[in-house]
């Protein structure tokens, strides 16, 4: 929580909805005891962009994966156990050093949170989600991931049926480095596509 | 992005990102939406998903987590009347 949610304040109209929605879904029997607590603490910490760091690792480190992976995202990704709703149909787009991935969602936020946790506040934000359509290269630079040369850039719209999550190049002098060293390199970001490695 | 990079860390997942909730009534209500869509939809998160992409198409400026507050309570009011008891 940020530092302004520990200070005293006036109940926000919105804070009153949301008290209002909470006091009439209990109501109704739909929101069962410690669920609240229960979901938001599995999205912050469980379910984070360290499920899709290990999918990226593993494909770094073992060629018959990353091919079973880019041929089939839902399934690879399933093997190492993560999958679930907004997860159902996982398309993994690989950066190389000719194409740079970038995702987005324009009609609202559709984000794979199985892999990638709860989406940051400047994707569902609508400068975002319109500007990376219009002109990618600009606001990718501005977000400091400027691309080398004249790299294209595919931009892919996530919806409710297709998901998608960069696979970013390995980076180089990481030849060393154990599957769990190299999931520790691997940030949200550039499983976005708005971050090189 | 103030990532910090520790290669033993890897079991904290935020040290990634930004926190994902601002205050607690964002999460409280990504918690509720969760709850209709499990326990009133049966898992389906569509009805909810296109109350959302009706919340922001209406108001396209309008922070996000009350797009997603209008979204369920537009989704809430479809939900049959409980039977009186």
């Amino acid at each position: 929580m940020s530092q302004e949610a520990h200070h005293p304040a006036a109940v926000s109209p919105v804070e009153r909805r949301v008290a209002t929605l909470e006091a009439l879904l209990t109501e109704r029997g739909l929101v069962p005891e410690g669920f609240i607590e229960e979901i938001t603490c599995r999205y912050e910490s469980e379910i984070g962009p360290m499920n899709g760091a290990k999918v990226v690792a593993r494909a770094w480190t073992d060629p018959a994966y990353k091919q079973r992976l880019l041929a089939d995202g839902t399934a690879a990704i399933a093997e190492l156990g993560f999958g679930g709703p907004e997860g159902d149909h996982m398309v993994v787009v690989e950066n190389t050093p000719a194409v740079h991935n970038v995702i987005v969602c324009t009609l609202c936020s559709c984000y794979p949170w199985p892999v990638l946790g709860l989406p940051p506040a400047w994707y569902k934000d609508p400068p975002y989600r319109a500007r990376m359509v219009r002109e990618p290269r600009a606001l990718l630079a501005e977000m400091g991931c400027p691309l080398v040369g004249d790299a294209e850039i595919r931009v892919w719209d996530s919806s409710a049926e297709v998901r998608y999550l960069v696979l970013p190049e390995r980076p180089p002098g990481t030849e060393g480095m154990t599957e769990a060293e190299l999931a520790g390199l691997v940030t949200r970001d550039s499983m976005i596509g708005v971050a090189r490695l | 992005m103030s990532a910090q990079l520790s290669l033993s860390g890897i079991d904290l997942p935020r040290r990634n990102g930004e926190l994902a909730f601002d205050a607690p009534w964002q999460s409280t209500v990504f918690a509720l939406a969760a709850a209709v869509v499990e326990h009133a939809f049966g898992g389906d998160q569509e009805p909810f998903r296109r109350q959302l992409i009706k919340a922001i198409a209406t108001q396209p400026g309008r922070p996000y987590w009350e797009s997603w507050t209008a979204a369920l309570e537009a989704l809430v009011d479809t939900l049959p009347e409980p039977l009186a008891t």
